[in-house]
């Protein structure tokens, strides 16, 4: 799994572009939106290595915050302009309310990559990075209001040890979160994907990022992972409560979401 | 009576931690008791034990857990009602959510359980609410009953319940008119519409059997124009101590009354119109056919 990743780091972010045709970023909105996190959430992003999960976290806490800020002031009308001032001076070093993610990946490559977009794009704060193991993640107990793994967890080979870990390091209350490939159960649907997957998109892989090999092991990997019916029993066994999943786009893709009770 | 799909039986193990912990917040631990509340009878024989939403929506899941755990409806209902503190301040919305969950030592995630545009929240108020007027208005009854308190006649019953029913509102009266709004969501109309004529019945039921020439329906139905033009005068009322909404409640009821007197008057007059109008017909009929013969 190391390898292929280490070949794909560079060219990930194009490959999912072409691959999806762009569809993955419809994805990872829609994902964002079901966590619907408010300012002051700590969220782990595990195997994010390129950091899509994180940007757009930092994005919507940003504007949930904006709005939040909005309201206070609007609320605020009787005050004294010196009482608005200081307020506006407190909150203007606030812009994500605490907000914080941390970017686990096992593979040094996609970090790397990560660290670089974000300076590109120009996110400083909030940010950390860190190299990990899903099985075995650096961080202590009950610390995170939200875990997130987002087209990682087919790559882990013992699925139910991440899960697990997902569960240490969540706090009461914490949410998991995870968007995958999954099943299409519709059969006609399900012929044409298999279509795609199977001719094209190794073809794109050969074209676009030199790489044949790992791209068909993506493809076989992808039928390999459970359905979205065992994943959430496996969730459940970690000992998550209220598992549900979601299918996009028919079951293509799935987000399956579960709580630390 | 509408009831929840069962979650699986499992306990919770982290609320365990999470019961002892808070103690400022712990209502009565549920007793073994209260574990076989999920058959019996809804809210008012249950004395000691955190209210439920009666009648249709949650109810409290039984089983094998033991005193110690709780069930998700169970924690989901603690966190509601923290939350309900904070909506002044953020409005029914996912964040007062979280911010519920935060005083009980959860997560600010655990607002994720809930719909983010707060339907749960308010639905679960407006159980609380009617869950309390029920009980207010059994313990009135059982006062009548003892002979310690004068029955009331029906306008000033009906108007005393619904204006101590609207009164639960004030404190988060500001953000109500948002509530109103989320309520008519085609989504939530089943259960806001379910709480609501239970809640009318209710009212009625203690009312009693008092002749007033209706029919049930129609109590229903006037009943609950009352509520709902009173709670709509109330959104725009700003004079001091509501007493505006209540004397439109007053005139209302009064209303009510007078028109329940007349019914009986209009039913009669409807007869004699609908009498006059067939003879009309026949007359005009006849005619017809006697010109047509000649």
């Amino acid at each position: 799994v190391y390898e292929v990743f280490e070949n794909v780091a560079k060219k990930y972010d194009v490959m999912n572009d072409s691959m999806t045709l762009g569809i993955h970023r419809v994805w990872k909105d829609i994902f964002m939106h079901k966590m619907n996190p408010c300012p002051g959430t700590l969220l782990l992003d595990v195997a994010g290595g390129t950091g899509d999960i994180a940007f757009r976290f930092i994005n919507y806490v940003r504007s949930v915050r904006q709005r939040q800020l909005q309201r206070k002031l609007k609320h605020h009308q009787n005050l004294s302009w010196q009482e608005i001032f200081d307020s506006y001076q407190k909150d203007q070093f606030n812009s994500l309310g605490d907000s914080q993610v941390v970017v686990c990946d096992i593979n040094r490559e996609m970090l790397k990559v990560g660290k670089q977009k974000a300076q590109h794009l120009g996110y400083s704060e909030g940010l950390s990075w860190v190299l990990g193991n899903a099985e075995e993640l650096p961080f202590d107990d009950d610390k995170f209001d939200v875990y997130t793994i987002a087209f990682g967890i087919r790559n882990v080979t013992r699925i139910d040890l991440a899960l697990q870990e997902a569960y240490r390091v969540l706090k009461p209350g914490g949410r998991f979160l995870c968007l995958e490939f999954s099943h299409v159960s519709n059969p006609l649907l399900s012929r044409l994907y298999d279509l795609y997957s199977f001719q094209v998109i190794p073809v794109l892989g050969e074209v676009i990022a030199g790489d044949w090999r790992s791209y068909q092991y993506l493809v076989e990997s992808i039928r390999q992972f459970p359905p979205q019916e065992e994943l959430k029993a496996m969730i459940e066994d970690a000992g998550f409560f209220k598992v549900d999943y979601e299918n996009l786009n028919f079951g293509i893709v799935a987000i399956h979401s579960g709580f630390k009770l | 009576v509408k009831c929840q799909h069962c979650p699986p039986v499992r306990a919770l193990q982290a609320s365990a931690t999470l019961r002892r912990a808070p103690d400022e917040h712990k209502k009565e631990p549920l007793t073994s008791s209260s574990q076989q509340h999920f058959d019996s009878p809804p809210a008012g024989h249950q004395p000691e034990q955190e209210p439920r939403g009666t009648h249709h929506s949650y109810t409290g899941q039984g089983g094998q857990e033991s005193e110690d755990y709780e069930s998700e409806e169970q924690l989901q209902h603690r966190i509601l009602t923290a939350a309900l503190e904070f909506v002044p301040e953020h409005g029914w919305t996912a964040e007062a959510i979280a911010e519920g969950a935060k005083t009980l030592g959860l997560s600010v995630a655990a607002a994720g359980m809930f719909h983010s545009d707060g339907s749960e929240l308010i639905l679960h108020f407006v159980s609380e609410c009617n869950t309390k007027l029920s009980k207010l208005l059994e313990k009135e009854q059982k006062l009548v009953q003892l002979g310690e308190a004068e029955k009331k006649p029906i306008d000033e019953f009906l108007r005393d319940a619904v204006e101590a029913r609207l009164r639960m509102l004030i404190p988060y009266i500001e953000k109500w008119p948002q509530a109103l709004s989320v309520l008519l969501l085609p989504r939530n109309i089943p259960s806001s519409l379910s709480l609501l004529t239970s809640m009318i019945d209710d009212i009625w039921h203690y009312a009693g059997d008092q002749s007033t020439d209706f029919n049930w329906y129609t109590r229903r139905a006037v009943l609950t124009g009352i509520y709902n033009t009173t709670e709509l005068v109330m959104m725009q009322d700003s004079s001091p101590g509501f007493e505006d909404t209540w004397r439109f409640l007053g005139n209302r009821v009064a209303d009510a009354m007078t028109m329940s007197n007349t019914a009986s008057q209009v039913q009669s007059t409807g007869e004699a119109v609908v009498q006059g109008l067939m003879g009309a017909a026949v007359t005009v009929s006849n005619a017809e056919t006697s010109r047509a013969m000649r």
